[in-house]
């Protein structure tokens, strides 16, 4: 069974998204801000990380750096609010990214394919 | 004579006397030879007829002195001389007394008359310091306006003979292009009050043209009013002027940011204006890449439309600028032009327009049509036997020529015309060519100015993009947990039920919400993306009528009439249909915001050249703003409801299209948009 990190500072979205992708047949962590984030990236092996960007304390940018200087090979996708922040090269070293929906079949089928290339 | 009468009596008695007491002596004493007595009568009788003899001629040649010399006087007074070189006339007999009597008389006539012919003199001296210090050229006419006489400097300065000027009328002098003048006659006549016509064009039947001030004034000769006009000739003073006004008014219209065909335009005008060279055609050719290009030219195409031109010239008041004149001579000579404009000659060519210009040498052609050095093409241009052609120079180098010519007076050119053509083209030259350093400078200018608002717009659209990222990203997210989880509820599991039912309804409508909230926030995005469209070849009245019926609910219910007029024939412009919809949703929709019930909103189409343009105009409230145009940037409102994006979308997408738009606010009320896109050439 794949571990996600899903990591996102509003908690009812985070709770939906946790729900959902348990639903789905994933294994979930939750957390709040970036550093939170990275403190459990450090303790447990994840399959892949879901990261929001705008977070109080840690921001997902940061944090997504910290965490790809520790494991290069962790899948990372950004999901966002923002859509305009595709074009930022700091979102570049994402695996992918996906803009928030209250439809979250994109960000599913994301996660699916990404896991999929990698087994 | 009565003295001479009684001496001869006296000698007769006594010589009869002498002869009567020799005749006594003989018949009494016989003392003298009786043959002696004889002869001594005989010579008595003989000197008695000698003596009546001379008595007679004597008295005859007195007689006829005295006759003569009377005589003599009376011819002289014929003549008009009275002053007599007798001084005192020995008065012998009746003839002499007459004689004295007429010395007497003549020296009283003399007298008068010396007197007043001292009047006389003081007066012509007075008249001829009169008419020699005005220089003018003058004519008196009778009350029947037909020419009474002339001074001689008219009949030379309009090449007239006497015969041809007296007893005519003033419009079998000049041609009726003296309205001016005519009124001017009628009005001295009605009110008797001189009147003074300033910088009047004349121009005789003979085709002689000035410009002058006249004075028209009334004298009354033996109960006829006669009216005197004083033409003073001012063409000279005035040329002289107008090459200094002509020079500044060349300058200011090349600051003014007039069009080059303006600056040559005022130019030519120089050239053939009445007050300027006084030509009658002028054009201005100018080298392009190796040919020299017709650029401009003024002048009429026939005699009719000179004499037009003319009197619109004539006609205008005092200071006539050559803009007023302007555009009678733009609507005359439109095939001149367009013969000009259509003609290029290879700087290489050898022919009269080349040699000018290449040798930077003032030509005078004085006969065309047997000139070799013309040159076919050229020929047939002038159409004309006498022009002269000018070269514009900088510097050493020969940037163009102005051909002149007198096409319908046929005045000859003069050495003095091509000698002021030449230092007016040289003045010109040098216009011309500080006009093209100065357009290059403004049109790099006008390059900085574009890429500074390009830069100015994108750092705003970039503005509004942040704001707009931000604002989406804020209501973003609570839409993407209410969405999220209204989607939940609609996906558990539940017991059929009416209540149930209810639930996934509820959650439905959350959801749907949700979703119209996100795309409206992705249409907000798309804004300040940048734009990815497809472009076709759309039939623009396809988009408004599309676009028109989809609101047309909205229409109906605010009582908004939409009346459409499209030009069916408008060519296909490459464009994304989508957007175009966009736009003109966006418009419209701006414009039923604006326009109260009962108003109108009107779309038209139409083409124009290489272009097509959109006109969107409503009965509303218009464009409260000093420049209408401010409409367009982003956050722009006037609305309650409303960012103030919908006309900076509107203006963004009309720029991908490579087209303009415009607001404006209508005469009438209520504003106007004005799209204008190109049509791929």
């Amino acid at each position: 069974m794949a571990k996600l990190l899903i990591v996102e500072d509003e908690k009812h979205q985070r709770e939906l998204y946790a729900m959902e992708f348990e639903d789905a047949g994933y294994e979930v962590d939750q957390a709040s801000n970036g550093k939170e984030a990275v403190e459990l990236v450090k303790a447990n092996k994840y399959d892949l990380v879901i990261m929001d960007i705008r977070m109080p304390e840690m921001d997902g940018i940061e944090a997504l750096g910290k965490i790809l200087s520790r494991d290069k090979k962790i899948p990372i996708i950004i999901y966002t609010a923002y859509s305009n922040y595709k074009s930022n090269f700091m979102t570049w070293t994402a695996d992918a990214y996906v803009t928030k929906s209250s439809n979250l079949d994109e960000i599913k089928n994301k996660v699916g394919e990404i896991l999929a290339a990698r087994a | 004579m009565r003295l001479n009468f009684i001496t001869f009596v006296f000698l007769v008695i006594s010589d009869s006397g002498v002869i009567a007491a020799l005749l006594f002596l003989y018949s009494r004493y016989h003392i003298i030879h009786s043959r002696m007595v004889y002869i001594l009568a005989g010579c008595i009788i003989l000197m008695l007829v000698l003596r009546a003899f001379l008595f007679f001629m004597t008295n005859w040649i007195y007689y006829r002195k005295g006759i003569n010399k009377i005589k003599g006087v009376v011819s002289d007074f014929k003549k008009g001389k009275f002053a007599q070189s007798y001084r005192e006339v020995k008065v012998v007999n009746d003839l002499d007394e007459i004689l004295r009597e007429l010395v007497v008389a003549g020296r009283h006539l003399d007298s008068i008359m010396t007197a007043q012919k001292k009047e006389i003199d003081n007066f012509i001296e007075l008249y001829n310091s009169i008419i020699f210090s005005i220089s003018s050229y003058f004519m008196v006419l009778d009350d029947e306006d037909r020419v009474l006489f002339a001074n001689d400097g008219f009949y030379k300065k309009f090449q007239f003979q006497s015969d041809e000027v007296y007893g005519k009328k003033i419009e079998d002098i000049f041609y009726f292009v003296n309205a001016r003048l005519k009124g001017g006659i009628t009005q001295v006549r009605q009110t008797g009050k001189t009147v003074v016509l300033e910088k009047t064009h004349l121009l005789t039947l003979n085709k002689i043209s000035i410009i002058a001030d006249i004075k028209i004034s009334n004298i009354v000769v033996k109960d006829a009013n006669q009216i005197i006009i004083i033409i003073d000739d001012v063409t000279k003073k005035l040329r002289n002027d107008y090459q200094i006004s002509l020079m500044s008014q060349i300058s200011e219209s090349i600051q003014k940011d007039d069009e080059i065909d303006r600056v040559l335009f005022t130019i030519l005008t120089g050239v053939t204006s009445g007050t300027g060279l006084g030509f009658n055609r002028a054009m201005l050719f100018l080298v392009e890449e190796g040919m020299l290009v017709g650029k401009m030219a003024v002048g009429p195409d026939s005699f009719e439309e000179a004499i037009q031109i003319w009197t619109a010239a004539s006609t205008t008041s005092g200071d006539t600028s050559f803009v007023e004149i302007k555009s009678a001579e733009m609507k005359a000579g439109v095939n001149l032009l367009n013969r000009v404009l259509a003609a290029r000659f290879p700087v290489k060519a050898d022919n009269i327009f080349t040699r000018a210009l290449n040798g930077r040498e003032n030509i005078h052609v004085a006969d065309s049509w047997n000139d070799e050095r013309v040159g076919g093409e050229v020929r047939d241009l002038m159409d004309v036997k006498e022009f002269i052609v000018t070269p514009l120079v900088v510097v050493n180098k020969g940037i163009g020529i102005i051909v002149a010519d007198n096409k319908f007076n046929n005045a000859p050119i003069m050495k003095e015309n091509i000698e002021l053509l030449s230092i007016f083209a040289s003045q010109a030259a040098m216009s011309i060519e500080s006009y093209s350093n100065l357009d290059t400078v403004r049109s790099e200018m006008q390059k900085l100015s574009e890429r500074q608002e390009a830069i100015v717009e994108s750092e705003k659209l970039a503005a509004v993009g942040r704001i707009a990222a931000h604002m989406a990203h804020e209501i973003r997210n609570p839409l993407v947990t209410m969405g999220g989880y209204a989607r939940r509820i609609m996906q558990m599991p539940k017991e059929k039920s009416k209540v149930s039912k209810k639930i996934d309804t509820s959650a439905e409508i959350i959801l749907k919400e949700c979703e119209r909230l996100e795309k409206t926030l992705s249409n907000v995005m798309d804004f300040s993306r940048p734009a990815k469209f497809i472009k076709e070849f759309n039939n623009i009245n396809e988009v408004i009528r599309d676009t028109v019926s989809l609101l047309k609910n909205l229409f109906q219910e605010k009582k908004v009439e939409v009346g459409m007029e499209l030009s069916e024939d408008i060519p296909l412009v490459k464009s994304d249909f989508n957007q175009m919809k966009q736009v003109m949703l966006n418009l419209l929709q701006n414009s039923l915001d604006a326009t109260p019930a009962g108003g109108a909103i009107r779309v038209r189409s139409r083409s124009e050249a290489d272009l097509i343009e959109i006109t969107i105009s409503d009965t509303g409230s218009g464009i409260g703003e000093e420049d209408p145009n401010v409409v367009f940037e982003p956050f722009y409102s006037t609305k309650v409801t409303g960012v103030g994006l919908g006309l900076a979308i509107v203006k963004k997408i009309i720029k991908d299209h490579n087209g303009t738009i415009r607001a404006s606010n209508r005469e009438g009320g209520g504003a106007e948009f004005t799209i204008r896109l190109p049509v791929p050439g």
